[in-house]
């Protein structure tokens, strides 16, 4: 018998090319199903779809009130009314947008992920979210609030 | 092809950039920040907040050399994301059952949301 030479694992194969891009695909399609449903089914007439929880629960808006009816205004090519009901939420898909194509392609070289954004820009976005939510909810100041 | 008796094949020299286990210049861990940002805006559920919060220890503890700390940051991340969804999934279907159950008593109306 010869003898077993432990060997380091072979490194993990990055799939590439199109079998790389089945996970993007699907995930485009879910965005796109999930838009057109967003798109065609009013979320501007009551009962369409659940009241927020937050909202429901505490009368106050949280930072997410207003995304359907945004996502429903873009869909309809209205940045302006989406902007008026969720100005967060263009930024969101906007960024989303740029990150899906970035994975994308990132995927279809097989190149892992080689950089992170500085820790500062994620704790702004907090603190962004937390200022947009505060901001929000300021009576009679109804510029942020999606109503 | 090889005939009895060749010589084994050289083991295959150590690779680098050493993609999946540490160090600079390897793969930062996943910080999950795109759930995150899903769950704030979309859920809804101010756990998105948090989930901020873990994304952004992944990448601080990154950069400072902190290899494990932001492992550890990314698993709470992750696992946070996954329950973020869950109670997303679970208040929706919950909602579900309330108005149905609200309209088997034929009560109505649903206003101001989302």
């Amino acid at each position: 018998m010869t003898t077993v030479v432990p060997q380091r694992p072979a490194p993990p194969v990055v799939a590439r090319g199109y079998g790389a891009l089945r996970v993007p695909g699907l995930v485009l399609a879910a965005a796109v199903a999930a838009t057109s449903v967003v798109a065609t089914v009013d979320p501007n007439q009551p009962g369409h779809y659940p009241t927020c929880p937050f909202l429901a629960v505490t009368g106050y808006y949280c930072p997410g009130c207003g995304s359907l009816r945004a996502l429903h205004d873009l869909a309809h090519g209205d940045v302006v009314g989406a902007l008026a009901r969720n100005p967060l939420m263009v930024l969101a898909t906007s960024g989303l947008l740029v990150a899906f194509v970035l994975w994308t392609r990132r995927r279809w070289r097989g190149l892992p992920r080689t950089w992170a954004a500085p820790a500062s820009v994620l704790y702004g976005l907090l603190a962004l979210v937390l200022a947009f939510w505060v901001l929000r909810n300021v009576p009679g100041w109804t510029w942020l609030s999606p109503a | 092809m090889s005939d009895y008796g060749t010589p084994p094949p050289p083991p295959p020299p150590p690779y680098t950039p050493d993609y999946y286990s540490s160090g600079a210049g390897g793969a930062p861990p996943p910080n999950y920040l795109v759930w995150a940002i899903l769950s704030t805006v979309l859920c809804c559920l101010p756990l998105g907040v948090v989930s901020i919060v873990f994304a952004a220890q992944v990448n601080s503890k990154w950069a400072a050399g902190d290899v494990a700390g932001a492992r550890e940051a990314s698993n709470k991340a992750k696992n946070f994301a996954m329950w973020s969804a869950i109670a997303g999934v679970v208040a929706g279907i919950l909602w579900l059952v309330f108005v149905v159950a609200l309209g088997s008593f034929g009560s109505s109306s649903m206003s101001n949301g989302y």
